[in-house]
């Protein structure tokens, strides 16, 4: 049995528990083989594509395809419903605790072992404000939005992450630096600071660095480590501008951060990782995939992620070419295996930098 | 109410609240109905299956003794009081369906 303890607070009611039980079912089963509308969209707009004698063009050719099937519209409708259904009762439980919950937060921030820097003058760029997978209010906005992000993950990972077991896992595939030494670790918007606890717990005698813009995040990331006892230090910084001194940190890292930027604050980041990160220092990213590569549901995916999922930034991120903005940046890039999944490549992938 | 305003830069254009998705509003609050109901189906079931293995698993309540059970005046009225939500709950959308609509 498990003794890292919950940190996860109760939703207000059983029954919003069991609700969102069920949308967690319900998403597997629309985004999975339950509904199996990606298998079959895809095979008939490659059957399609057959037929013509020529591939599918820009993705405003797929997108009319789609909605001249009942299948295809039924399966956005879907879609959005759950996102909306998740939300509504996440936002509603935990409104309905909202005292306790702002006063729980309080009791924990000037807990240790880890420290937790807010800045009271900090301006958000208007690029944040963004409501991120519909999430109502977006990352910053509402004092509860980061524990409205970790409920609303816990939905979003149908029950892969419920122990941080994703995090745990991709943090144990980032490579250390060639000499092994790390001492320093950064972790760019490290949201509740899942990835940054794993890095402590793999590295405990290094010292951890969580950043995010949003100060109800980094309250959940400073109670949630404290709650475990991990020594975690979390500021309230800008990945383009994080304040931290050059080549500071021995291995940076980026968990879904890049595909939430626009292009101008991308190669701000990369610039500024490049800056922060030591020579032989390791930058890993984890995010989507490139638009190369793709199946034509892919490519529809990924269009109705950005316009109907609250994700604006994802398209042009797909077609940046990450690899060769690092590069410019002064890294050398190690290539990442990527999955296969519905006639095309995976949806995720590593990037494994190395400063040079 | 949580802020509603955004302000992105650049990318791909959010698409407004309440989109249509089918053929016409009625049909896309349809299923947004019918997908709360299946979800207030299942919480019901889920606290009922489990308050049923408490009360057996206590000796206390046989499980057709809940068949025949007739609910006193507190009861009714408290059951009158959670219909009322889960109406809300499952018919909100209605509030959504829009006067107006161009049908194509």
């Amino acid at each position: 049995m498990s003794t890292t303890p919950e940190t996860l607070p109760p939703l207000a009611r059983r029954s919003d528990a069991a609700y969102l039980d069920f949308v967690e079912g319900l998403r597997e089963f629309i985004l999975g083989k339950g509904a199996d509308f990606e298998e079959r969209l895809n095979s008939a707009l490659e059957q399609s594509a057959s037929s013509r004698g020529r591939p599918w063009g820009d993705v405003e050719e797929i997108r009319e395809f789609v909605h001249a099937s009942p299948l295809g519209r039924l399966r956005d409708r879907l879609a959005r419903s759950q996102q909306e259904m998740k939300w509504h009762a996440i936002e509603r439980s935990f409104d309905e605790q909202r005292a306790q919950l702002t006063a729980e937060l309080s009791k924990w921030d000037e807990r240790g072992p880890g420290r937790l820097l807010l800045d009271p003058a900090f301006e958000h760029p208007t690029y944040t404000n963004v409501h991120f997978h519909l999430q109502p209010a977006g990352y910053y906005k509402d004092e509860l939005s980061g524990f409205l992000y970790h409920y609303g993950t816990k939905v979003f990972f149908r029950g892969d992450n419920d122990k941080d077991e994703l995090h745990a896992k991709l943090v144990g595939t980032v490579p250390a630096p060639s000499d092994g030494k790390v001492n320093r670790i950064l972790d760019l918007a490290c949201s509740i600071g899942q990835s940054s606890t794993a890095f402590h717990r793999r590295y405990p005698e290094a010292e951890v660095w969580g950043i995010d813009h949003s100060a109800p995040m980094l309250r959940v990331a400073h109670r949630r480590a404290a709650m475990q006892g991990d020594a975690v230090n979390f500021a309230q910084r800008l990945v383009e501008r994080t304040g931290f001194p050059d080549a500071h940190f021995d291995v940076t890292f980026a968990f879904i951060l890049f595909h939430e930027l626009p292009l101008r604050i991308i190669h701000e980041t990369v610039r500024e990782a490049a800056r922060v990160t030591r020579r032989g220092g390791i930058f890993a990213i984890y995010d989507f995939t490139g638009t190369e590569g793709k199946s034509p549901y892919q490519r529809y995916h990924r269009w109705f992620d950005a316009r109907h999922n609250g994700e604006p930034y994802s398209q042009d991120f797909c077609d940046c070419h990450l690899g060769d903005i690092l590069v410019a940046n002064g890294f050398e890039v190690a290539a990442a295996p990527l999955a296969k999944r519905a006639g095309g490549t995976g949806y995720m992938q590593h990037w494994f930098a190395t400063r040079v | 109410m949580s802020d509603r305003t955004q302000t992105p830069e650049g990318g791909t254009p959010i698409v407004g609240d309440d989109p249509v998705y089918l053929q016409d509003p009625i049909q896309d609050a349809t299923v947004r109905m019918l997908l709360e109901l299946a979800a207030q189906v299942w919480v019901e079931r889920e606290r009922r299956l489990t308050l049923e293995a408490l009360l057996e698993s206590k000796g206390i309540v046989a499980h057709d003794e809940i068949e025949r059970h007739v609910s006193d005046a507190v009861l009714t009225s408290r059951l009158k009081d959670e219909r009322a939500r889960f109406l809300e709950d499952v018919f909100k959308e209605l509030r959504r369906v829009p006067l107006n609509h161009k049908f194509v």
